[in-house]
């Protein structure tokens, strides 16, 4: 009887460790099923995102008017470089201060550069931070991969009119505009030493200078960024265009060209000098005579060369073929981007915050706290940062480049290859035009074949 | 005759001071080199940035000795000792953690027959040949699942070395391996279960394997840079000394970050390298042990 | 082992193994007909037999591993095994400007993985309560008794006492080894890439496309560049095995050299390269060598060159120095075991050997070296395949470079597949193709290994040296 008591309790217990299992389900629904739920009433909304989305514009944009009392809490991750992290986190004091809505978030700043940013947000997204500061050429793979919101329509004129027209086109794909514009200091130019380059102006000099001093001369020639430099100053072209979601649609190159081959000439030359070396970081750097670099740098510079600190735009250069060209290169962004929230308020906290990170008094206080130059115009036009010696030569070398677009990953390490070919001595100053014609050929299709992708 | 051999042993006296005359030369040369890059770090880590900037230079000895970067480090500039402690933390909850698990494996696998024993042993073998690296995004979302990266990388980071320690079974089965197994035998007859075997005879026998277990979990925390700063990434203060320091060294945010990198380093090196020399005697027991028993 | 006898062994495992299956079925089938109502019902619910006949402990270890399981399956497992076969079907969509996650390829994947290994471990289970219950009945019917569940714990740490000493290891090597190389392994028949990225994305089965890309010469395929840097791993683990074996060796031997005192003070100077952390020292180190590096401003200063000399940045040059430094980082492991070793060398060998006049040379390759090659064999095995992954050193050292036009996929001249793949992972996300590399230096390791593995001479019978 006992016995049969007991397998009646147990068929008991397991068959209502079943019915619970059963039964909590719709009700405390863990990860899988939850997502599971949304979608299948989302589904039939999927069809017509498009259409959706002008009507939920309307109230949205009321949005954080009509949650004014409350303006919700949770918590907001911002990542920034390390150097200004104390900048940030003081601006957001200030930000707290003149929302008070928005005050019961719980705002944190972690050191994240602009290198690491975008690799840790693509890695996870949803343990990324809410807002981030990364440098454009990263703009396409960030949409790609999910990690940026297009810009709040209610900031989107100001933006679009506060911030020079370059960096603006910096944040835009195709015609959706989606980071906010925090510098316009992300271009290089040359960092010398007074005593040692006498004219700053001529390539060839500053390298027989350097050689007579025996001092270095660094120039990254085998990154994408600082070669374009080359080809770029000697009229070849390389760009790529972008539809609105950061697809590559087409390719521009013109590098297996005269100008091309003119370009890939001279970096040999240069790296043939004992003088050269290849390299962009004043950190690991010794013995400078000159090093082309960017303004994230002229604080070190600064220490680095003490009385002799100098700087100037690009030198011009004398080609193979006997012109004289000057060198060009990128200029460059540093963007502020919001992460896709699933909820609005959030994004609506996430949005004023980075617009007011990036607004004109905020840029200029940032200037002159760390010396990054701004993109908001009235901040360029600003005493203060007209008179900076950096950013001056920054300004004048700005003109011989292009705005930097979209590239795909790729295309870093294909001219790492390229520069590296170089520095090894695959390509030297006694390989015939022929086989630098069939480099930069190779080089071009290999950039063109990454927009089938 | 006897003239001969002593003109012998004589001349062969000779031959063998010459020859240890080119020992003795060849073993300075070696520890120059040997020492050398470690003599450079010490270096560098006394050359101030006030006064010779914090990047690279070109020479060693500092033209003016500071404790700039050692005062730089204890600050509180940077959360330097959060990372030191936090690296102390894992190191030395790996290495209790890890000499246990290693212990019950190595003593199954060496005292114990049982179904599935050489399956074990060479499954285990044949997962380690799998490069780690691979699986690190994995691990990643594993560990985010139970809330252990970010904020929670410390445990999750222990959990994770942990929780494969036992594939590292082989030096010290084969250490238990030597024990006799009279030796349980005996125990057993006379009614010791296996615990008792294990905590009252194994143990006390493998003492010095056990110390060189758990010296090798205690280093291998201190250099573990990739994993580390993969799981932990935003969150500065979960991040182990390792990370810190390397990205010192790669990220383009710190200029000049050179010469407290090698004090950091230097920071790092002392406590290993004096846990690791005081208990030489038992790593080479480990190795030695180890590379013949395979 | 010859190669043909394994070759007969592989068929005999493979027909026992079938038979071996056949045999469960059929007990699975005789012990339901033949069990009483207790065992039957066990069929259903676990442990049910065990607790009525009075093994509690048994019993309701049994119950609550079905009753986990149960709950699992509702809760979390049914819904990603449901969406295994397509890896999720519905996109992340925007409502106004909030965003709503579609389905997760990486967590489907992960934790319908993750759901099928629990299916399995659970059949086990299933199985292994069966036969519990048909040996209880047996052992009843013999007129025994049960263990009692006094009894049954105190094995646990007696004759099972295997069971408990494992069951943490096994299972943590399950969750954070096995399931993630599983998990990788899938990924490599994905296309899980930069463009295919949870939560925003979707991923889904490919196939062997991966498979025939890395094999592919020529185009953008990685055919090419997969084999240049697979011969140069090979190339590399051969050379710093090698050197750092045979001059640890040498080093061992200056040391041990009578008449050489302080021999402690020389053996703790070069162990230093083990106590320091290697990305303190190997990076520093990689800093001495590089262009504008301290080793090349002294070599110019004394006027020794006239140009720096490209450590890093010449291929061939970047390789010779990786190996070199490498023997600096090497050199004192060997020298620690061969100093243990080469005084186990009875003495009268060589005494008997210099009596027979055998000079230093002689004496070294007809009675150390064959020693020293018999007792390390293993050793030198997985030194090699530690080399063909030596991660650090390489990627301290030179990060791989320099990169040359000829290589796909950001290869450099020095890089090794192991650190290929990283780059392949953490900077360019390419996961399907970092997957099917990973595999493939799996098979290469396993294949290297076994083979060395069964011409060495020193692998005996495990069970001899006991």
């Amino acid at each position: 009887m006992r016995k049969k008591l007991l397998a009646l309790v147990l068929s008991l217990v397991l068959a209502a460790s079943l019915l619970a299992a059963c039964q909590t389900k719709p009700a405390e629904t863990e990860a899988p099923a939850t997502t599971q739920e949304n979608k299948e009433t989302d589904a039939p909304e999927t069809d017509a995102p498009e259409t959706d989305a002008p009507e939920t514009d309307a109230p949205e944009t009321d949005a954080p008017e009509t949650d004014a009392p409350t303006g919700g809490a949770g918590e907001i991750k911002v990542w920034v470089a390390d150097n200004v992290v104390d900048f940030t986190k003081k601006a957001i004091e200030d930000f707290k201060a003149a929302n008070p809505d928005y005050a019961d978030w719980n705002y944190t700043v972690e050191a994240v550069g602009e290198g690491d940013a975008a690799t840790n947000m693509i890695t996870d997204v949803t343990a990324g931070a809410d807002i981030y500061s990364f440098a454009q050429d990263q703009l396409s793979r960030l949409v790609i991969a999910g990690a940026l919101e297009v810009m709040a329509p209610e900031n989107e004129e100001a933006v679009k009119t506060e911030n020079d027209a370059a960096s603006v086109g910096a944040a835009t794909l195709g015609d959706t505009l989606y980071a906010y514009p925090m510098t316009s200091d992300n271009g290089y130019f040359l960092y010398y030493d007074k005593s040692v380059v006498t004219d700053p102006s001529s390539l060839e000099k500053i390298v027989s200078d350097c050689e007579a001093g025996g001092k270095n001369f660094y120039f990254e020639i085998n990154s994408g960024w600082y070669q374009t430099a080359f080809f770029f100053g000697a009229g070849a072209e390389l760009t790529y265009d972008c539809d609105d979601s950061g697809n590559l649609v087409s390719c521009n190159s013109t590098y297996a060209s005269d100008a091309g081959l003119v370009a890939l000439k001279e970096m040999i030359e240069l790296k043939a000098s004992p003088a050269f070396q290849n390299g962009s970081s004043l950190s690991s750097a010794t013995d400078v005579g000159a090093i082309v670099d960017g303004t994230w740098d002229s604080g070190a510079a600064k220490d680095l060369f003490g009385d002799n600190y100098a700087c100037a735009k690009l030198p011009e250069f004398e080609g193979a073929d006997g012109k004289t060209y000057q060198l060009g290169g990128f200029g460059g962004f540093k963007l502020l981007g919001v992460k896709p929230q699933e909820d609005e308020e959030k994004l609506a906290v996430c949005d004023a915050l980075a617009a007011y990170l990036t607004s004109g008094d905020v840029q200029l206080a940032r200037y002159k706290e760390v010396g990054w130059g701004p993109s908001n115009i009235a901040a360029q036009n600003s005493e203060e940062v007209k008179s900076d010696e950096a950013l001056s030569a920054l300004a004048e070398q700005l003109q011989f480049t292009i705005p930097q677009g979209q590239y795909p990953g790729d295309y870093w390490s294909l001219a790492t290859s390229l520069g590296d070919s170089i520095i090894s001595g695959e390509l030297t100053t006694a390989s015939s035009d022929e086989d630098l014609q069939k480099a930069l050929q190779n080089f071009e299709d290999t950039c063109k074949s990454y927009v089938n992708q | 005759m006897a003239k001969n051999t002593e003109k012998k042993t004589v001349s062969m006296k000779r031959r063998q001071r010459v020859g240890n005359f080119f020992s003795y030369l060849l073993l300075i040369v070696l520890s120059i080199i040997w020492l050398f890059p470690f003599f450079g770090i010490v270096m560098q880590s006394f050359r101030s940035y006030q006064t010779e900037f914090g990047g690279m230079v070109n020479y060693v000895i500092p033209k003016q000795f500071s404790l700039d970067n050692y005062k730089f480090l204890f600050s509180g500039e940077t959360n330097f000792l959060k990372w030191y402690m936090n690296t102390l933390i894992i190191a030395a909850a790996v290495a209790v953690l890890q000499t246990i698990i290693i212990i019950c494996t190595s003593y199954a696998l060496s005292r114990m027959r049982f179904k599935g024993r050489n399956f074990l042993m060479r499954f285990w073998l044949i997962l380690g040949m799998f490069p780690g690296f691979l699986t690190m995004i994995c691990l990643y979302f594993l560990l985010k699942t139970i809330g252990l990266t970010q904020q929670g990388a410390i445990p999750g980071l222990i959990l994770v070395s942990v929780a494969s320690s036992g594939m590292g079974y082989y030096v010290c089965k084969g250490y238990m391996d030597t024990v006799p197994k009279a030796l349980d035998e005996a125990a057993r007859i006379d009614g010791a279960s296996r615990a008792r075997i294990l905590f009252t005879m194994m143990l006390p026998m493998a003492k010095p394997i056990i110390i060189y277990t758990a010296l090798v979990s205690f280093m291998a925390p201190w250099c573990d840079y990739i994993f580390a700063s993969y799981i932990a990434f935003g969150h500065d203060s979960s991040y182990n000394v390792a990370v810190a320091l390397y990205r010192w060294m790669k990220v383009n945010d710190y200029q000049g970050f050179f010469t407290r990198f090698c004090a950091g380093g230097v920071l790092v090196a002392i406590p290993v390298t004096a846990l690791f020399m005081s208990l030489q005697k038992y790593y080479v027991e480990g190795v030695t042990g180890g590379a013949v028993k395979g | 082992m010859a190669s043909g006898e394994s070759g007969k062994k592989k068929k005999g495992t493979i027909k026992n193994i079938i038979s071996v299956i056949g045999n469960e079925f059929r007990d699975i089938g005789t012990t339901l007909v033949r069990g009483d109502w207790k065992t039957k019902l066990s069929y259903l619910i676990l442990g049910f037999g065990q607790i009525m006949r009075g093994k509690f402990l048994k019993g309701i270890a049994f119950l609550a591993v079905e009753a986990a399981f149960i709950v699992y399956m509702i809760k979390v497992g049914a819904a990603y095994l449901a969406k295994f076969g397509t890896l999720g079907t519905v996109e992340t969509v925007k409502q106004g400007r909030k965003t709503v996650y579609g389905d997760n390829s990486f967590l489907i994947l992960l934790f319908g993985l993750l759901t099928i290994v629990f299916i399995a471990f659970f059949i086990l289970v299933w199985r292994m309560n069966i036969k519990d219950n048909a040996k209880d009945e047996a052992v009843l019917k013999a007129g025994k008794k049960l263990p009692t569940n006094g009894e049954d714990f105190k094995s646990l740490f007696d004759h099972n006492f295997d069971k408990t000493l494992l069951a943490l290891p096994v299972l943590g090597i399950f969750v954070f080894t096995v399931l993630p190389i599983l998990f990788m392994i899938c990924v490599a028949f994905t296309n899980y890439d930069k463009n295919h990225q949870s939560p925003t994305n979707l991923f889904t089965w490919v196939g062997f496309e991966n498979f025939k890309n890395l094999l592919s010469l020529g185009g953008s395929g990685f055919g090419t560049t997969f084999f240049s840097v697979l011969l140069w791993t090979l190339v590399w683990a051969l050379f710093a095995t090698f050197t750092t074996y045979f001059l640890g060796m040498a080093v061992a031997m200056l040391i041990n050299k009578k008449g050489i005192r302080l021999k402690k003070l020389w053996r703790t100077i070069l162990v230093l390269t083990i106590a320091v952390p290697q990305f303190v020292s190997l990076l520093y180190v990689s800093k001495l060598f590089a262009n504008d590096g301290l080793i090349n401003a002294l070599l110019l200063r004394w006027g020794w060159i006239d140009k720096a000399i490209p450590f890093w940045t010449n291929p061939g040059l970047a390789r010779v120095t990786i190996v070199v430094i490498n023997i600096w980082i090497g050199i004192p492991y060997m020298m620690l075991i061969a100093t243990g070793l080469l005084m186990n060398i009875p003495a009268d060998l060589y005494e008997s050997a210099r009596i027979d006049g055998a000079n230093g040379w002689q004496m070294f390759s007809h009675i150390t070296l064959p020693y020293m090659l018999f007792v390390t064999g293993p050793y030198l095995l997985t030194q090699f395949t530690g080399n063909l992954n030596n991660f650090n050193v390489i990627y301290l050292l030179s990060g791989g470079g320099p990169q040359s036009m000829e290589l796909a996929g950001n290869a450099g001249r020095t890089d090794l597949l192991i650190t290929w793949l990283y780059k392949l992972t953490v900077n360019d996300t390419n996961y399907r193709m970092a997957a099917v590399i990973g595999i493939m230096v799996f098979i290469v390791t396993a294949i290297i290994s076994l083979v060395v593995y069964n011409i060495l001479p020193s692998v005996k019978d495990e069970e001899g040296f006991q």
